[in-house]
């Protein structure tokens, strides 16, 4: 029973974070939103019994994908003088 | 009583939905990647617990297999997608693809 009430409101807030990461509009805080839905995901396996799958996606899809979509939003959309430089013509 | 698996199948496709819609629906090509990953992630919901949908079955482990692979291909998918995006922002200046046919937002 208990464990039913947590698989629905972790499906729920899993729906719920996407759409939100989808209808956010802001960049950073559509990256931040996947960063939540990465560790959202973390538990959905670990409910799954995967917990190998859960600590992969946790390291790599959480982890390294939230650090490179940082990176990346931050070289887009920051502010452009601090790219001078870096790209010699 | 309702399995566990099966829930988490109904919000892959759901999630599957979701990102595709994302996909087609922002301009912007980091966005672009964020929701396909999403869409990548409810493959592997389906994946993982449709095997799982009656209470009581043992994990299925191949499509487990399949999934942590799943993943490390996504992450190195999407870090050549992210540095072809910046990329274009260096070369173009704009965050979207030159031949998109939206106005500008």
């Amino acid at each position: 029973m208990l464990g039913a009430i947590l698989d629905f409101t972790l499906a729920a807030s899993l729906v719920w974070i996407a759409w939100r990461t989808g209808a956010t509009p802001y960049l950073f805080n559509a990256v931040v939103l996947f960063i939540v839905f990465g560790l959202l995901m973390t538990l959905a396996w670990v409910r799954l019994n995967a917990p190998d799958v859960a600590l992969a996606e946790t390291a790599i899809g959480t982890g390294l994908t939230g650090a490179l979509l940082l990176d990346a939003a931050a070289h887009i959309a920051g502010k452009p003088g601090r790219r001078k430089g870096k790209n010699p013509p | 009583m309702i399995a566990c698996g099966l829930i988490y199948a109904v919000v892959g496709v759901v999630l599957f939905a979701l990102g595709f819609f994302g996909l087609i629906v922002h301009a912007h090509p980091v966005r672009k990647l964020i929701a396909f990953n999403i869409m990548g992630s409810g493959v592997f919901l389906v994946l993982v617990g449709l095997p799982q949908r009656t209470a009581g079955t043992p994990p299925d482990r191949v499509s487990e297999a399949l999934v942590l692979t799943g993943i490390v291909v996504a992450v190195s998918a999407t870090a050549f997608g992210l540095a072809l995006a910046r990329r274009l922002y260096d070369l173009t200046g704009k965050p979207r693809l030159p031949n998109d046919p939206r106005p500008e937002s």
